[in-house]
This record gives structure tokens, sequence and C-alpha cells, in this order.
């Protein structure tokens, strides 16, 4: 039985024995390349559900909108997206007696925008295979093939579980981990630049940002009920566009998920206008790999941040 | 209406001579995959094989951040000073969509009160446009009457046809740039040309692969503030402003006052989303669209609705834009197709 079955059969049968209220998984998008969010309450209606290397969205977000619904809620969850799991049940923003975790071991995700350029739009999926290496999408106007190198989105490249560290069902088989580039290379590759070149860099970047704030409402770690970037009185940072402000918005933000940033790669992926801000967050781990050795944050259940904790016998004079 | 000709190897030069004369703005390749409008300063920096730009060329007539006023306070007497007059800028390279998207705004702006900021721009923007030809799957401009080689707004409208663009003259604006650039304007037969024209506007136009049925929607929003429906929708949505900054047609604003020393500052409107949950919060604390799902209705009824009532036009140009960029896959085609499902079941 192949996995969007297995997940299907899971749900049904979770939500017939009231165990959950609501199930948060993965359905069919409007275009051959999409899937889309779907929050399913009737067992009639599990068919919705699917699975797949277009499954990228970290549904663990939706989390927060919805837990303080009377029932409990079982939420469909990749490996990376588990670790937002455990960094959220750490940090009490979610219950985890509430939460039943859909663990689908992930073989990688496309970047849709690769599989929509390269595919008949009209085209209508039905299924996918994965010999390790590539992908093929099978629809009905004939099978695509996708190298997982060329065309799968950089989070996945340097991908640590792919596996789900915590869940409470799991679905398909287990995923071996297979790095396809040192996992801080880009990070590395701006660290040799210089003062000058870094900040021309990041002007550059942060020059484009429309301040959307689609990173922020997409991070799992983004919690706080009135996040300071939509505080009017007293106004941090002004709604003008201009490199100041929005250079501000993403250092304030980098900082504020620092040793709390699971890595998912969510914000970089949903950026309108590509600014890598994995890069980002991603120079903030290594540094508290290299500083503290810590893993990444959500790797394991219980993790403390190493910016929160405090030690009496802490070494820094400062303490 | 009157034509021309522009071979296409002479068009660099007309570009590099625009961008000397005026402020060129036009398609710029950022990063890997993004377009964007810019000014340029010459042909080399413009990306002539764009298909829709990443975002759209509203903002150099309605500027994401535009200072409005200064002011200073001399201790007895408060003098304010407007800005300078807006200098004359080309638009060069303007999609169909992205054209029809400024008629749009045109009467949000010059109604009862004229909106002297806009107006200025719109008055010494000159619009080149430039016939698509590649339909993503996310284009559904042909659902507003409009196709990928409408030139109906355009000063000039540029279509690529062999090694020759034809330019349609539409305006008096399109016809001193014309005048003023006439060397490379060729007055050639160009009857031709037209032709072959609306043959690839037709060819075009057979590659759209969203069929989208606008009939009969507006009724069942005319008739149904509340819809279950919308409790469906809103439940994805990020609440984040992607599909309201990439649109060509939103035109929602907010005024600040910003001080800059003990007796000066400025006063700047900046783009606001109706997708932010401070955008109708008063100053009591009340919210009027308190939720997701009053915001994300509110967008939807604006673009299908509210600017149909106003003034008579769509609300969208069908650029396919919030599609493309929607991190969840929320569809404005597919919410077209399920409303009029609504009323048929109604």
């Amino acid at each position: 039985m192949d996995v969007i079955q297995q997940l299907r059969e899971q749900a049904k049968k979770l939500l017939e024995e009231k165990k959950v209220d609501m199930v948060i998984g993965f359905g069919e998008g409007t275009e051959l390349a999409r899937t889309t969010p779907v929050f399913i309450t009737n067992p009639e209606e599990v068919s919705a559900l699917t699975w797949g290397p277009l499954c990228a969205n970290n549904l663990v977000k939706y989390l927060l909108d919805y837990q303080n619904l009377p029932g409990n809620i079982a939420v469909v969850v990749k490996g990376c997206d588990s670790r937002a799991i455990n960094r959220l049940v750490t940090d009490n923003q979610i219950n985890r007696d509430k939460v039943v975790v859909l663990g689908v071991p992930c073989p990688g995700q496309l970047d849709w925008r690769v599989v929509a350029a390269a595919a008949d739009p009209a085209a209508k999926l039905k299924g996918f295979s994965d010999d390790g290496e590539s992908f093929t999408i099978k629809t009905d106007a004939g099978d695509y093939r996708f190298d997982k190198k060329e065309s799968m989105l950089p989070r996945c490249l340097v991908c640590e579980n792919p596996n789900p560290v915590v869940s409470d069902i799991t679905i398909g088989k287990e995923q071996p981990v297979r790095n396809y580039k040192e996992r801080f290379a880009d990070v590395i590759a701006l660290e040799q630049l210089g003062t000058e070149e870094k900040s021309a860099y990041w002007d550059k970047q942060f020059s484009r940002c429309l301040r959307c704030y689609a990173c922020r409402n997409v991070c799992p770690v983004c919690t706080c009920r009135t996040c300071v970037f939509d505080q009017m009185q007293p106004m941090w940072v002004s709604k003008r566009n201009n490199l100041s402000e929005n250079t501000a918005f993403h250092l304030i933000r980098a900082f504020h998920v620092a040793g709390r940033c699971i890595d998912c790669g969510e914000c970089d992926r949903v950026c309108p206008v590509d600014i890598p801000l994995r890069n980002l967050n991603q120079k903030i781990q290594k540094d508290l790999k290299d500083l503290f050795n810590a893993p990444t944050p959500g790797s394991e259940a219980g993790l403390a941040s190493p910016l929160g904790e405090f030690a009496t016998g802490d070494p820094e004079e400062f303490m | 209406m009157d034509s021309r000709v522009v071979n296409k190897g002479q068009l660099p030069e007309l570009l590099d001579k625009l961008a000397r004369d005026h402020i060129l703005v036009a398609p710029v390749r950022e990063e890997e995959n993004i377009t964007l409008f810019k000014r340029v300063s010459g042909a080399s920096e413009v990306q002539l094989d764009y298909i829709t730009s990443d975002v759209s060329p509203k903002g150099w007539i309605f500027p994401q951040t535009e200072k409005t006023l200064s002011y200073t306070y001399t201790g007895d007497t408060l003098e304010m000073k407007e800005p300078d007059a807006p200098p004359k800028t080309i638009l060069f390279g303007v999609r169909p969509c992205d054209v029809r998207s400024i008629l749009a705004l045109d009467p949000v702006f010059e109604g009862k009160f004229l909106d002297t900021f806009y107006l200025e721009r719109r008055k010494n923007t000159v619009i080149i446009g430039l016939s698509c030809k590649t339909i993503l799957s996310t284009c559904f401009c042909t659902a507003f009457n409009s196709g990928p080689c409408d030139g109906t707004g355009a000063d000039l409208m540029f279509t690529e046809l062999g090694d020759k663009y034809y330019v349609e003259v539409n305006t008096e604006k399109g016809k001193s740039l014309v005048e003023a650039y006439s060397q490379y304007f060729l007055k050639e037969d160009t009857e031709k040309l037209a032709k072959a024209k609306e043959e690839q506007a037709k060819k075009l136009e057979g590659q759209f692969t969203r069929k989208v049925d606008l009939d009969g929607v507006k009724k069942v929003l005319d008739e149904n503030f509340e819809l279950p429906y919308w409790e469906k929708v809103f439940r994805k949505c990020l609440g984040c402003g992607i599909c309201t900054y990439v649109c060509p047609t939103c035109h929602c604003f907010d005024i600040f006052d910003y001080t800059t020393g003990e007796f000066t500052g400025n006063r700047f409107r900046c783009w606001d989303s109706c997708m932010f949950p401070d955008f109708t919060l008063m100053a009591g604390g009340h919210n009027p669209r308190p939720s997701r799902k009053e915001r994300v209705r509110n967008r939807f009824m604006h673009k299908l609705k509210y600017h149909m009532d106003r003034y008579n036009l769509d609300g969208c140009v069908g650029c396919g834009r919030c599609i493309a960029k929607c991190p969840v896959n929320i569809d404005i085609t597919q919410i077209i197709k399920d409303l009029k499902e609504v009323g048929q079941n109604a």
C-alpha cells in the first residue's frame, strides 16, 4: 500500500475514532506542480490528502492557529517540519498531548517552479516515482524526470533529517540521509567575502525586499502574539520601504529566531523576490555549532536553546 | 492610429538614447530568477526576453514609499514643502496586463479628490508596452477581454515580429516620442505586420491553460456578503502580504509622519495590505475585520466586485502573480470557479 493510501486510512481512523477533530495535510493544488494545505474534519473527505515531492510547506505553523480549537489535531510532517514540533513544545507554544504527528519520511522536495517550467501545464498528475537520484512525475501527458541535485529545493540538498525526529504514526519507508553538498557551503562562501563585499551583497538583497512579511508569517518559530514589526506605538521599524528599514527588519528577525530557527528553509522558499534568507539564519546556526557545539534546534525533544540557557559556572566573565 | 517599424538591430541604440535623455525604466534581471522594473542606464541592462516581472511596474507611478511633504517649525511658523515634480519617465517593456492595471488605477486617484502625486507621475510617464511571446500557466488576462498583444492603454505598443518590432502609436505622448526619435521609428508599410500581429495574438490566445469564466460570479458576491465558502478558503492563508504587494491593481496605502529632528520631519505614504491585521485596526481597538476570514474575503470582493461597483472596471487583470507567488496556493481562478459553483447551487 502506498504512502498516500496509508495516510488517508490513518487520517480516516483518527477522525472516525474521534482521536482528532482535524487533520492538516497536503492536498492537490490548482496546478500540476503544486499542492496546497488541506484541513480535514470529516472522515469522508480524507481522499483530499496527497503526498509526494511537491509538498514543501511546513504545516506545523498551522498548529499555532488552530491549537485552541476544542479537539486534537493531526498534522502531516516531513523530517524538517518535525523539528518545529519539538521546538514549539519546548517553547510551550503547543501542547504535545493535543497533537498527533503523522510523520512521513521524505525523499526530498522539488522546487515547484522547476516542475512547472518543464511540464505541460494542462497535464494531470498520475503519480510519482523515486529512483534515489531522480524523481519521475507521471502525468497523462507523459512522464517528466527531475534530477534531485538539479531540481530540489536548496534546503533538501543538505537535509539532516529526512526521517521525522518526532512522530506518533510513521507512514512510509525510512529514507537515507544523503548530503549533496557541505551543509554550510553557502554560508562559508559568504564568509570568505570582505566586509565591504558582504555589505554590498546584503544591501542588494535587502533593497529588493517588499516587506510582505511572508518569511515571518510562514516561520514556525515566529510565535509572538503581537510582532514587533506590527507594533504601532512605538513603531520600531516603519512601513517605509528603504534599505535601512528593510535591513533592520531582516536583522531583527534573524536575531529573534537565533538558536530557535529549525532550518526548515520556508522563509527562503516563500520569498517572492528570492532573498536568500536561509543564509542569514544558517550563519547563526553555524556559529552556534562552532561555539557551543549546538545541534540544530528541534532535532531532539526538550533540547535547550544555546542562547536561552543560563549556567552559573559559565566561564564567560560577564556572566 | 499611426504605426511604425523599429528594426530589432536598432532597438539597443534607441534604448541607449532614451536612457541618456530621460529616466528609462525597464525589466532587469536580478539574481537568477527575478525580474524587476528598474531604472537602466542603457540597453545592455534590459532583459527583453522576460515573461512576467516578479513585481508589477505600478511602483513607478504609485511608489511603495513616497514622500508627500516635509516640514520645518522655526519657532513661530511652520513651513511645509511639497516634493518636486517627478521627472519625465519612460516605462519600457510593460506587458499588456500591467498596462491594463494602470488603467484600473487611474480612476482611483482621479476621483472626487485628485491625488496629485499619482497624477503628476502618470502625466510624466510614457508607457511603452511590449506584447507577450510566452504564456505562463498562471496567465489568464483573456478572462478580462484582454490578451497577450493588447495595446490598450499603452502610449506605444511594441510587438516583436521576426527581425522587426511593429509599433502602434496610440496616444499624443507616444506620437511625440516617435517624432523625437524618428530615425528609429521607420515609416514602412505596416499592413502586413498588423496582420502578422493579429495572427500571433490568436496563436498565443490558444495557449492559455486557465479558462476563467467570470459570468455570474459578481452576482453571487452582490447577493452574499456572508458565504460558508469563505470559511474554507481562509484557513490556509498565512496572512502575509505577497498577493497584495505583487498585485498590479492593489492600491491601498497608509500615511505616516517621521521626525528627522526636533523641528523637522517628513510625511510619507507607504503601500499597505488588507491582509495585515492592523489594516483596519481602529484607534479604540476595534477591528471590523478581526480574522483572516474577513481579510481574505475582502481581497477577493475587492478584485471581483468592489472595483467594478465603483469604477465599472475589472479589479483584476489576470497577470497571475498572486497565483505564482502565494506560498499556500490560494488561487484566484479557483476561487472564481468555486464562487460560480456556489451561485449555481444556490
